[in-house]
């Protein structure tokens, strides 16, 4: 401030708010995936953020996307979102994972960062294409892994790390939930989830694209809370909750990480659920509709960690069922702030497609014990 | 303490944008300067996220009717009548009513039982003491009963507040509870702290509402006191 200039009129003692960078113009393309209503709150409140434009795979995802009434226009035509914003910097891919290549094709080809979805494809030569066009371009591309942004995980990751268990020996966890194939259909889709119409075993009239696709978050955490990859590898299908799908609804893995830890996974559909078109209240028959737990053994101790409790409860409306009311939820906060400090900032996100490259193959190599019936080797 | 609770409000209103303000200590709690030198009492239990599930609860009519709500709160030490006006104000926030009348019993310093009504006709017990050991988490529990559904911060079949993370080394037992990623760091205690003087920061009709709220709580102290001397109730 000049010399000449006048006293701040204000109280010196309170600190000024600084000017914030140049809010990043962003958009999001498809409208079909279940998180998509999880980024509306914080692309509207987060002063770093424009959000001017959505586009909508179809006519029906606009129409659900319209509930909300965000206030930002909704496209049904990608081309024609540029066309009337060709500011847009960045587009969070909220769509099923057979559209993920296409979309992330299209934002590289025109240097739009990325946010994609948590599984960008199980197709590992169509995955390693997605690494080259982003490095080409030279964009961000992050991967949805919210749970790093969890208040918990990151007190779970500090006391890992603290060595106070020593070294880890075992880990257990549970990534269960509701279905959400009746909202989001392409989730019972193996074609639309898993990328092609893969037999889970011979004689098994299932798919691959269920319930596994839907939850990668404990195989990456495992990674990343150990700092190890994944060695072996044996999961086995249970007879499907909900009769109607055509993929797995019910299933567990275990096996041994390259640092000797073992594990054991329980990344089910297991919490039945009402068969509601759009998410809401009273969508879950058993009271907590998701659940992340981890449980720890080290050589000096162990930690049981729930990743979304303790929360509040009720029996009211709509159904009149004991109810889990869930009270800490902001982890798309974190995971938005990271995206713009590593368009702003030019860094590389945590979650980024070469690192989240072993987990896609963890799932695969899943897959690929259910259909052969034995231990596998992780590639 | 307050120099790292006004870190992270500037935290806050840096990243969204919001007029400024400083948590200073007030007489009891925490108060928030606004720049024009005003000052506004913090009732962080107002923004604390359980009590913002419960309301929404409230509001939203998951629960219908609502009837009576059951309170506790026990401390290692401290003042169980200054306990017992911060659970009435947030019954009175859930209620959306203020109180007309209360009867208190209590026991020298270490414990006070209410019962308390509401201009809107429900009702309310709050039990609170001061007498849990040094090193003990604070025991509480916030039930609302109406004729459609009971809603509460503690699961069924259980009798004290679980935790995120429990840790079992060979120097005992620890618990986490971490409940905010972007004020990760502080104590639950000054996250609500800070999170009242941002609310207030973001929505200034908050500061009008919050200095009658704890004018009503200094007069819910006075009655308790009375009540209790008197052994009867006491009309507000």
């Amino acid at each position: 401030m000049p010399s000449s200039a006048p006293p701040p009129k204000t109280n010196p003692s309170i600190c000024e708010v600084k000017p914030i960078m140049k809010p990043v113009k962003i958009a999001m393309m498809g409208m079909t995936h279940g998180h998509t209503r999880k980024y509306y709150q914080t692309l509207l409140e987060n002063r770093k953020l424009d959000w001017v434009a959505s586009c909508a795979a179809d006519a029906r995802a606009k129409e659900v996307y319209e509930l909300y009434k965000t206030g930002v226009p909704c496209y049904l035509d990608p081309e024609k979102m540029l066309a009337e914003h060709p500011d847009i910097e960045a587009v969070v891919l909220a769509s099923a994972n057979e559209k993920h290549y296409e979309e992330m094709k299209f934002c590289a080809e025109r240097g739009i960062h990325i946010l994609s979805m948590k599984i960008p494809t199980f197709d590992m030569d169509e995955y390693d294409k997605m690494i080259e066009m982003v490095d080409r371009a030279g964009i961000v591309c992050q991967i949805e892994l919210e749970m790093h942004y969890n208040p918990v995980v990151k007190r779970l990751q500090q006391e890992i790390a603290s060595g106070k268990l020593g070294r880890i020996l075992s880990i257990q966890a549970t990534n269960i939930t509701l279905s959400p194939v009746w909202a989001f259909p392409w989730q019972g889709s193996p074609e639309a989830s898993y990328g092609k119409r893969v037999p889970l075993a011979p004689g098994d009239r299932r798919f691959r694209g269920g319930a596994l696709c839907d939850h990668p978050h404990i195989f990456d955490l495992t990674r990343w809370l150990t700092g190890s990859d994944y060695d072996t590898v044996f999961a086995q299908v249970a007879p499907n909750l909900r009769k109607e799908l055509e993929v797995e609804d019910m299933l567990m893995a275990a096996g041994k990480l390259k640092d000797g830890t073992a594990f054991l996974f329980d990344p089910s559909w297991s919490r039945l659920e009402e068969r509601l078109k759009v998410p809401g209240p009273g969508w879950e028959l058993f009271p907590k509709r998701m659940e992340v737990n981890v449980t720890i053994t080290g050589e000096k101790g162990m930690i049981q960690c729930d990743c979304f409790g303790p929360n509040v409860y009720h029996n009211g409306a709509p159904n009149d069922r004991y109810t889990v009311q869930y009270t800490y939820f902001d982890e798309w906060v974190g995971l938005i702030d990271e995206f713009v400090d590593c368009i702003r900032n030019h860094k590389t996100p945590k979650i980024n497609l070469k690192w989240h490259r072993q987990t896609i193959a963890f799932m695969n190599a899943c897959y690929a014990s259910v259909a052969s019936g034995k231990s596998v080797a992780v590639q | 303490m307050c120099k790292q609770m006004n870190e992270k409000l500037a935290f806050l209103r840096d990243k969204y944008g919001c007029p400024a303000g400083k948590i200073v200590a007030g007489q009891p709690g925490c108060e928030l300067e606004l720049e024009d030198g005003d000052r506004v009492p913090l009732l962080p239990w107002r923004v604390e996220r359980r009590f913002v599930e419960l309301k929404k609860i409230v509001d939203g009519k998951t629960l219908e009717d609502v009837s009576t709500f059951r309170f506790a709160s026990f401390t290692v030490g401290g003042n169980p009548i200054e306990t017992a006006v911060r659970e009435l104000d947030l019954a009175v926030f859930l209620a959306g009513s203020p109180i007309d009348r209360i009867f208190a019993v209590g026991s020298g310093n270490a414990a006070y039982n209410i019962l308390a009504r509401f201009k809107n006709g429900m009702s309310a017990s709050v039990e609170c003491g001061s007498k849990l050991p040094t090193g003990s988490d604070v025991l509480d529990r916030h039930e609302i009963i109406a004729r459609r559904g009971v809603a509460s911060d503690r699961a069924v079949d259980t009798q004290v507040p679980q935790s995120s993370i429990y840790e079992w080394t060979t120097d005992g037992t620890r618990t986490f509870t971490d409940v905010d990623t972007e004020l990760f760091g502080l104590p639950n205690e000054e996250i609500w702290i800070v999170r009242a003087a941002y609310a207030v920061l973001m929505k200034p009709e908050l500061a009008a509402e919050w200095k009658s709220a704890a004018a009503a709580m200094k007069r819910y102290a006075d009655a308790v006191v009375r009540s209790a001397a008197q052994n009867q109730p006491v009309d507000l």
